[in-house]
């Protein structure tokens, strides 16, 4: 099961430090002596709504629609996620189309680092979250959140929590009418 | 391998400690250090905010050499340290000697040069001019919580610690946008939320910590002290009080009662716009809980009754017992890194360092016998803020600004403007070009943060150093080394060797600072004043068992009476402009402008976040450029529509150079704290119809400014 990078709204105070990181973490060592608008390409944007201030990044889907639809074979399963194989990206965009998230971009190449050898003036490429796949340390998104919104979710995490949703499942079948749930009992 | 030179973050007052990572005399990164407020986090400042050291020149460039003009009309000439000291001696001794010492106006600065070099900046003031007439940007802050809170408890900082706010059972949030303020304070509000503490929030705008409250309530701009007075109200009437606390440990609550009487929660409703079920149920959350804590920042400062309402929340924690014990109190979070520090070592115009004052006949002569002078002045100087009405009166002929930028963080920027143009000698001493330097005479560079070492104070008291990591570049000097040549200059010798040797004379001079010395800050040392002895611990909230530094040692309940707003709205200016922060700029900017991830982030003209009925109705689309004016100037800025902004009122921050909102904002200043009204300011907005026009002129505007501050440098 692929892993995922997920924020928790509730601790998220908007502050950005994570776009900030992740752009950083996609570029050049020496990015931040170069950094300007047009190479500022977070691969997460937090969102501000009138009630929610969250980062939203790639799910990393499974059955992954971006995949599915690509018709260079761009967007291929790797071992945690879904991994982007810059050169095959012709920028149709149907990735874009097709995710359910708004979190995969089609984006000028010569905008960001690249270690293609081709055609750097024209091309285009599909920009998502890569879990910092490269990055020794883990998702730098993660690291950096002052509030520790920003977390890891593998299948570990997602088996401690159906554990923990169980129990409080287990708990209201006990309570019964309490909660308005019958029980066995009332039946 | 890169050299880590662990420090404190200059920005806000959160008091982080980080790594500077240096490599070949340059920083190439920084990473958070276990420091006691900060626990091993950091912001975007503290991570991506180092970078202005490089001298980047994004916005404005470093100064590297003394800068010097006969005539205002004329260019700067680089000139020599001597000559540039000459000058300002001959010309301050002179103007002195011309119209008295109390023509001569100085600043501290509550950013990045520390505690040392403010003392030795206020002791110049006091000893040297024969003034205290000497001030800091805590004026345009939070005097009012220091005035406020040392009429009624005795001390004017924090009763608090930063961390104990995770520990609280109830947090009161008012008027203070802690995400946007200080991150890692934000940090603690969540934690404790996580803890379980009931979470409060009053502000007009639905700001992050509204979003994890338990009791929301969108109180209208200007409401501020009928509200505070309808909580006492509710827990008066429905004896929700601690009586016994009241009768044992304080005074004045028959006043207080009788003035708060008549702010019934039916009564408010219609003032403050926020249902008395509401104002109750906020009183039964604060009453309940075991700990409570109220926290505030500009949201109850930055108005014509600042100091008022500050008394009256006081008086909240004292009906509750909410003081004298841990993880409880009143916790105004200082906004600059070192605004605490600046008003700690005496720059203020009533305050010796350690909050001694002029007015006191023993404290004077004690500090005239240190600095070896017959006597020092012994009334209280004037304010920051009331610089542009004394020049105007002729009373200021002189000023003397120590890293601050007023001509961006006044308010009334053009009747400013006018100020500094009527003074006959306008010294800056700085590390950027910015747009307060441009009217001066002379310009003193100064090393920056990174460049220097010293003693910050951070929001909660606590004493931390910060350490030197580069070599600085240029033609510079410490502060204090500036200040003392000046002063030797004038006839005074100082003779500091270095930044210990100034904070010891300044800790035996200040009782509750003694024990703070050099050797405890080490490392990750924190030392919360007051700190009397060398092996006293510090103090992680203040008025244990009860006893207040008030006269009287009880706590003083004060009430006043509601008054509107200065400026209120009307037919030609029918919204409210209300300053704000935001997360990713400090200050006036010179230094997070110069920050390359800063500034991708967030740049000119800046936003103007507006309630989508408000934008429809004044045909105002999102991201789109648009007028905003007041009856004393105009600035175009970019719309952010949100319904976070309340109905009514709009939102700026105050760093940007293009839509820099204080050329809207107002004079009207609290009585007692002469802190100024930015909080309500009657605007209108006007759209731009030919938006590539005005995108154009934006972008002439903002490089023909940079290209100026730049050339000023040469």
């Amino acid at each position: 099961m692929n892993k995922l990078v997920i924020a928790d709204p509730g601790k998220c105070i908007g502050c950005r430090t994570c776009e900030l990181a992740c752009a950083l973490a996609h570029s050049a060592p020496d990015a931040i002596a170069t950094l300007s608008p047009a190479s500022f390409i977070p691969r997460l944007k937090v969102v501000k709504t009138a009630t929610v201030s969250t980062p939203v990044q790639c799910r990393q889907c499974d059955d992954a629609p971006c995949a599915a639809v690509c018709p260079t074979g761009t967007l291929v399963m790797g071992a945690n996620s879904v991994e982007v194989i810059p050169s095959r990206c012709i920028g149709c965009k149907s990735c874009m189309i097709a995710c359910s998230f708004g979190v995969i971009e089609v984006l000028p190449c010569e905008l960001h680092l690249s270690d293609r050898q081709h055609s750097a003036t024209t091309h285009v490429e599909a920009v998502k979250c890569d879990l910092c796949e490269s990055r020794g340390a883990g998702p730098a998104c993660v690291e950096v959140c002052p509030t520790k919104a920003i977390y890891i979710v593998d299948s570990a995490v997602l088996a401690l929590a159906a554990l923990k949703r169980r129990e409080h499942s287990a708990a209201m079948l006990v309570i019964g009418g309490a909660d308005g749930y019958p029980s066995h009992a009332d039946n | 391998m890169a050299e880590k030179v662990l420090t404190v973050c200059p920005y806000c007052g959160s008091g982080c400690k980080l790594n500077l990572l240096v490599e070949n005399g340059s920083i190439i990164g920084a990473e958070p250090a276990n420091g006691v407020t900060n626990e091993g986090e950091l912001c975007l400042k503290g991570y991506y905010g180092w970078d202005f050291l490089n001298d980047t020149k994004l916005l404005t460039p470093r100064l590297k050499k003394p800068l010097l003009r006969e005539r205002r009309d004329a260019e700067f000439k680089e000139v020599s340290w001597d000559e540039a000291i000459n000058f300002a001696a001959t010309r301050l001794i002179g103007i002195k000697h011309k119209y008295g010492a109390d023509s001569i106006m100085l600043t501290g600065s509550s950013r990045g040069p520390g505690n040392e070099a403010n003392y030795v900046m206020q002791k110049f003031a006091r000893a040297v001019v024969g003034t205290n007439n000497v001030d800091c940007c805590a004026r345009v802050c939070h005097a009012p919580s220091v005035a406020g809170l040392q009429a009624t408890l005795g001390n004017g900082a924090m009763s608090n610690s930063i961390g104990e706010i995770e520990d609280t059972k109830c947090i009161l949030v008012f008027g203070y946008n802690a995400a946007e303020s200080h991150p890692i304070v934000a940090r603690r509000i969540v934690k404790a939320k996580e803890k379980g503490a009931k979470i409060i929030v009053c502000d007009p705008r639905f700001i992050e910590t509204a979003r994890i409250a338990d009791l929301y309530l969108p109180i209208k701009n200007g409401s501020n002290m009928a509200i505070v007075n309808a909580f006492a109200n509710v827990l008066i009437e429905e004896e929700l009080y601690d009586k016994d606390y009241v009768a044992r440990y304080t005074e004045g609550f028959e006043e207080y009662k009788a003035v708060v009487a008549k702010y019934t929660p039916e009564y408010v409703e219609t003032i403050a716009g926020v249902p008395a079920a509401q104002i109750r149920q906020a009183m039964h959350i604060y009453a309940a809980a075991p700990t409570a804590t109220i926290l505030w920042g500009m949201g109850v400062t930055q108005w014509g009754q600042g100091v008022n309402v500050v008394k009256s929340l006081s008086g909240l924690a004292l009906l509750t017992g909410n003081l004298g014990h841990p993880n409880c109190g009143v916790g105004p979070v200082r906004g600059q890194n070192n605004v605490q520090g600046a008003c700690d070592v005496g720059v203020l115009p009533n305050s010796f360092p350690g909050y001694q004052k002029v007015v006191d006949p023993a404290a004077r002569a004690k500090f005239a016998k240190a600095w070896g002078v017959p006597d020092l002045p012994a009334h209280v100087g004037y304010c920051l803020t009331e610089v542009p009405h004394l020049v105007e009166e002729g009373k200021l002929k002189a000023y003397y600004i120590f890293g601050e930028d007023p001509a961006q963080s006044e308010p009334d920027l053009a009747g400013f403007r006018e100020a500094m143009r009527n003074l006959e000698l306008v010294i800056v001493q700085d590390i950027f070009m910015n747009k307060t330097a441009m009217f001066a005479d002379l310009i003193l560079p100064a090393t920056s943060w990174g460049e220097h070492e010293g003693i910050y104070s951070s929001a909660d008291r606590g004493f931390q150093r910060f350490n030197k990591a580069i070599e600085p570049k240029g033609d510079v000097k410490p502060d204090w080394e500036i200040i003392s040549l000046l002063a030797t200059a004038m006839g005074y010798p100082m003779n500091y060797r270095n930044t210990e040797q100034i904070w010891n004379e300044l800790r035996e001079l200040c009782p509750i600072f003694f024990g703070a010395t050099y050797e405890k800050m080490e490392g990750l040392g924190y030392v919360q004043w007051p700190c009397p002895t060398v092996d006293h611990p510090g103090t992680t909230y203040l008025y244990k068992d009860n006893k207040f530094d008030t006269p009287s040692g009880k706590g003083i309940f004060v009430a006043t009476d509601w008054i509107p707003p200065h400026e209120p709205t009307d037919v030609e200016y029918p919204m409210v402009l209300c300053t704000v922060r935001e997360v990713g700029h400090y200050s006036a900017r010179t230094m997070t402008g110069n920050c390359r991830a800063l500034q991708t982030l967030a740049d000119e003209p800046g936003y103007v976040q507006i309630n989508t009925a408000d934008a429809r109705r004044y045909g105002i689309e999102d991201q789109k450029l648009l007028w905003i004016s007041s009856r004393r100037g105009r600035v175009i800025v970019r719309a952010l529509v949100t319904d976070r902004a309340n109905v009514g009122a709009v939102y700026m921050t105050y760093q940007w150079w293009i839509g820099a909102c204080n050329e809207l904002t107002g004079g009207h200043h609290d009585p007692v704290s002469k802190t100024p009204e930015y909080k309500y300011t009657a605007v209108k907005l006007e759209r731009i119809k030919d938006q590539s026009a005005a995108e154009s002129r934006l972008q002439k505007d903002y490089s023909e400014l940079r290209a100026r501050h730049a050339a000023a440098v040469g």
